[in-house]
């Protein structure tokens, strides 16, 4: 294995997306990150199939086990993800006929109302670590944004997070309207929030509850 | 019946000599990061009315970013009203808020979901409801140490009826200062004015700011409205180190401060001499497991008290911040965190102390049993305090949570007793420089987080140093079983004294 797919690796665990990342152990800052190696990387002709087999998938790999022993941290994880997304968009063009293992795309919104937005940052992001294509489509969308939203993207999941008790009607009424467009069983929607519950998905006809983004992203898994 | 009313007094309170942990110095250096701030990274606005104040006195707008030089935040810093007087339908029970005093009151908070009932020895969690509302407002007002009441639970009517439903149960109910908190409908204000007749009877808070540096409109179009009534606020923002600023101190210190001040600029702007409490609450993001905040640990508790040291050197009114427990149940675990967080808040001379009693969950979940618990060990602070005028507070704080938890028959064994110490000792403990090359860092990371758009994820990104420093305290549980029958025989008798 060439030296610069094994720095990719290197810096992907490390999280270090560019050369302005100072990393956590010892401040490793003005070093090339992911994206730069990435660069790198192509311009020396290293196939983008090699970079993504050898490089970004044991990377991750490496780091959700970190995770699961405890040793890594949410930050952690998120970090790692964020390169694995920037390494991809970079590679993109490189990476016509390979087949990229997407789990599929998952637009993802806080509804109407409701500008609470960390919770739902969050699980966009853990979600696209994990392999999804991820589309956030900001905070206070109104129903017929998420709707006309998923018209054009057409995703396979639609996430939505509410933090309020006065918002989270809206939920139902964004399924309410994907029904009365009759593309409601063409994706499987998934809600969280706060005052959210598996009661609450129930009835208003949501296929997953997260309770939070693991538990999401175990449940969306399962399906993907 | 301590310290009702103190010698000479004509207000409710705990007057006591108050412990800063920031220097003036440490302070003028926050405040100067502060102003870099509003002036270089500027305050996200979109309400109109508060865009033209602004640019009426000179501010420029560039990409939804208001940039307000410091000549008018520290303008309206003098104008700010410095003394307030809340009022109460029994006036012995009126609040005297003095910037420069520290007088200390407690009070509780809201809004929370849910409210825990007390059955066979288990607590059940349920949805609030407008019942929950009457009897936690006719416990505080039986509790000695409870001086003011803030909406603890919405009333679950119609969002129509949720304002005036919620001011007639406390009117009805209570002879202590209201505060309200927050309205649904702005528009039912001037109803709200008459059916108290006395504008002077209620207060409110505005979270007007959503973390980093951004004002939310439809809060602002309500505090506007309050300011223009004269009626005192409260300006809310609560970031959490890690998502919503950064982890460390002295970024999140700034930022607070920052948010807190471009209100009360506009404020001021709206109606010079405003009555404003300053209520900065910066708290913490549990970065160890699933990032919700953490409101009662060491860091948090450390943070929250410093935002003391920043409203005496301004000399502006405290809405203070304590005893709100991570926990979702009344146990020792939440009875330690309490104690200590108010005996820090105490110490550092908020004179309103907000959220101190029936809080459970991070602010999720009230239980009544909790406000009798929380009322009898604030009584027990109070005589530490008072005890001798020249206190010894690390002394205090251990002697504190031991009483706590043995007055609901928990014993410290020395385990117990370790931990104390080592939160005790994190909370005195600065675990970063005031130096004007960190604050300079530290606006510079606030810069690139807002310029990215994905604030919470360069927040989270750039804590993992901080985090492998210890810059968010990790130690042991207090475990135990509380003694809790007594609490709820009491409970039951006040409410049963209404007659229902
Ligand atoms: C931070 C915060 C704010 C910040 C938000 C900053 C931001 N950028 O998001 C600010 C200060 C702006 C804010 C404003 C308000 N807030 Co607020 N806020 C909170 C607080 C303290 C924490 C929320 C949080 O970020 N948690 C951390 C994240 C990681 O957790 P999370 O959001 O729950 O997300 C996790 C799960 O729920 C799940 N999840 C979330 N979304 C989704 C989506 C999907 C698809 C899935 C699968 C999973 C999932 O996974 C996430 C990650 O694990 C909560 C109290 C609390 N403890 O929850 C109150 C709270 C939600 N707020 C509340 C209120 C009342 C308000 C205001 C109305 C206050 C006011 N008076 O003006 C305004 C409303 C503004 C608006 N229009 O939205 C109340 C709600 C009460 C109610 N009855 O609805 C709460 C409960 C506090 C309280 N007790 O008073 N708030």
């Amino acid at each position: 294995m060439s030296d610069l797919i094994e720095e990719i690796k290197k810096n992907l665990i490390a999280g270090r997306v560019d050369s302005e990342d100072e990393g956590f152990d010892e401040d490793m800052t003005g070093q090339p990150g992911v994206t730069e190696l990435v660069k790198q990387a192509l311009e020396e002709k290293i196939p983008a199939s090699d970079i993504l087999a050898q490089a970004l998938t044991p990377g991750m790999e490496k780091v959700g086990r970190l995770f699961e022993d405890g040793e890594y941290l949410l930050p952690d994880m998120l970090a790692s993800a964020e390169c694995v997304a920037e390494a991809t968009e970079i590679m993109e063009p490189h990476l016509a006929g390979v087949d990229i293992q997407s789990r599929g795309k998952f637009i993802v919104a806080t509804v109407e109302g409701d500008l609470h937005d960390i919770g739902k940052n969050i699980v966009a992001t853990i979600l696209q670590g994990s392999g999804f294509e991820v589309q956030d489509i900001g905070t206070s969308v109104k129903a017929s944004q998420i709707v006309q939203a998923v018209k054009e993207s057409k995703p396979r999941f639609l996430g939505l997070s509410a933090l309020l008790t006065s918002t989270m009607t809206h939920m139902g009424e964004v399924i309410d309207l994907l029904k009365n467009e009759g593309i409601r069983d063409q994706i499987i929607i998934c809600i969280g929030g706060a005052p959210v519950s598996e009661e609450f998905a129930k009835k208003i006809g949501a296929d997953i509850y997260g309770e939070d983004a693991f538990d999401a992203m175990n449940k969306l898994e399962k399906l993907a | 019946m301590q310290n009702r009313k103190p010698k000479n007094s004509p207000f409710r309170g705990l007057d006591i000599q108050r412990h800063s942990f920031l220097s003036d110095k440490d302070c003028r250096l926050i405040h100067e990061g502060s102003c870099q701030l509003l002036e270089e990274v500027g305050i996200g606005v979109t309400h109109a009315g508060a865009v033209k104040l602004f640019e009426k006195e000179g501010a420029t707008k560039q990409n939804g970013r208001m940039f307000i030089p410091r000549m008018i935040v520290e303008r309206s810093i003098q104008q700010t009203e410095k003394n307030i007087v809340l009022k109460a339908l029994d006036s012995t029970n009126n609040l005297g808020i003095e910037g420069k005093n520290s007088r200390v009151h407690y009070g509780t908070g809201g809004q929370a979901l849910y409210v825990l009932d007390y059955k066979d020895g288990a607590f059940e969690k349920k949805a609030a409801v407008t019942q929950d509302l009457i009897d936690i407002v006719r416990i505080c007002e039986n509790l000695e140490n409870v001086d003011f009441i803030t909406r603890p639970v919405e009333p679950n009517v119609q969002d129509e009826d949720m304002d005036l439903t919620k001011t007639r149960i406390f009117l009805e109910n209570t002879s202590k200062h209201i505060n309200l908190a927050n309205l649904i409908q702005i528009e039912k204000l001037p109803e709200i004015i008459s059916m108290v007749q006395n504008k002077e009877l209620i207060s409110f808070i505005a979270c007007v700011l959503v973390s980093p540096l951004s004002m939310a409109e439809s809060t602002t179009e309500k505090f506007i409205r309050f300011i223009q009534e004269d009626i005192p606020v409260a300006i809310s923002s609560c970031p959490q180190a890690g998502t919503t600023a950064p982890l460390s101190e002295v970024g999140e210190l700034m930022q607070v401060n920052a948010e807190v001040l471009s209100a009360l600029t506009l404020a001021n702007l709206v109606r010079p001499g405003a009555k404003i409490l300053y209520r900065g609450i910066p708290i913490t993001s549990n970065l160890h497991t699933n990032v919700s905040p953490r409101w009662c640990q060491p860091d948090s508790i450390r943070r929250i008290a410093i935002i003391s040291d920043m409203t005496h050197f301004y000399g502006i009114p405290c809405c203070g911040t304590a005893g709100v427990s991570d926990e979702k149940e009344p146990n020792p675990q939440a009875i330690a965190e309490k104690t200590l967080s108010w005996i820090f808040e105490t110490a550092s001379g908020a004179q309103f102390i907000n959220s101190a009693l029936g809080m459970l969950e991070q602010v999720l979940t009230v239980c009544p049993e909790q406000y009798i618990i929380d009322d009898m060990v604030i009584g027990r602070i109070k005589q530490l305090f008072l005890k001798s005028p020249d206190y010894n507070l690390r002394d205090i704080a251990r002697t504190g949570v031991e009483e706590a938890l043995s007055m609901f028959g928990v014993q410290m064994d020395s385990a117990m007793k370790e931990e104390v110490s080592s939160r005790i000792n994190f909370i005195f403990s600065g675990q970063e420089e005031y130096s004007a090359d960190h604050v300079q860092a530290q606006a510079d990371l606030i810069k690139k987080a807002i310029i990215s758009g994905k604030s919470s994820n360069v927040f989270l990104k750039t804590s993992r140093s901080g985090l492998r420093r210890g810059w968010l305290y990790s130690g042991k549980r207090f475990e135990g079983r509380l003694e809790l029958e007594d609490l709820h025989l009491l409970k039951t008798e006040i409410l049963d004294s209404y007659g229902n």
